[in-house]
């Protein structure tokens, strides 16, 4: 029985470990989050696109909060914003 | 008759708005000049003011707009009851030249911005000696 139980940490063990490996590998997105508290003025200024396009990645999406790293209130500020800008054109709602 | 004014007051507030529209970009600056004269009577007429005219100029829209991927953008500041501002975006909505328009009630998160700048000007003043002192320790 100890014998067997040994064995199975022993298989599983490296597995799991490789795996996580892998994924730091691929995605290391452990390291990005939470980065230093971005600076959001006051008043979030819809036509400001320069600021909002820091909270755009690539693919046009809004940036989440675990990664940016703003309060909640800002985000709900900023998102407001961007979705403002969208409607005028000034940010695509997709970008490829 | 404490609640009455105070109702009559939200209705006579001062309200400011943003009005920014997108025309197509072959359009004239003699139409668009028109176009923005029809909007300040309208305004006017409404009991409003214009605060500010700012045509921005042509500029790439990020997404095509009526198959154009270009045009000319104007910015408008008004100050009003919000009467007007229903009345210009009924004309705005049926307004050939206008591909796109939007209005925003920007008083509210101004004075907001303000509050939370004019907080943390107090909170530095008094503060201020009190936390430089150590910082050069």
């Amino acid at each position: 029985m100890d014998q067997r139980k040994e064995e199975i940490v022993e298989s599983t063990g490296p597995e799991v470990d490789t795996n996580i490996d892998q994924g730091f590998d691929k995605m290391p997105r452990r390291f990005q989050r939470r980065r230093p508290r971005q600076v959001v003025p006051d008043y979030v200024d819809w036509k400001d696109v320069d600021f909002l396009k820091r909270f755009i990645p690539e693919r046009g999406k809004i940036m989440p909060r675990r990664i940016s790293g703003v309060s909640a209130k800002d985000q709900r500020r900023i998102a407001k914003a961007i979705k403002r800008a969208r409607t005028m054109a000034l940010l695509p709602f997709v970008a490829d | 008759m404490k609640l009455e004014s105070r109702k009559e007051e939200k209705k006579l507030a001062n309200r400011t708005y943003e009005l920014m529209y997108i025309a197509p970009p072959e359009t004239s600056d003699e139409e668009i000049g028109k176009l923005n004269e029809s909007i300040e009577t309208v305004i006017v007429e409404g009991g409003g003011a214009i605060v500010k005219t700012e045509v921005i100029g042509r500029k790439a829209l990020a997404y095509p707009i009526r198959k154009k991927n270009e045009g000319v953008y104007v910015l408008f500041e008004i100050a009003g009851s919000g009467q007007e501002i229903a009345e210009l975006e009924r004309r705005l909505r049926v307004n050939e030249l206008v591909m796109r328009f939007i209005t925003v009630r920007v008083d509210e998160d101004r004075k907001v911005a303000d509050k939370a700048l004019e907080k943390r000007e107090k909170r530095s003043a008094r503060k201020g000696p009190g936390v430089a002192a150590p910082i050069e320790q």
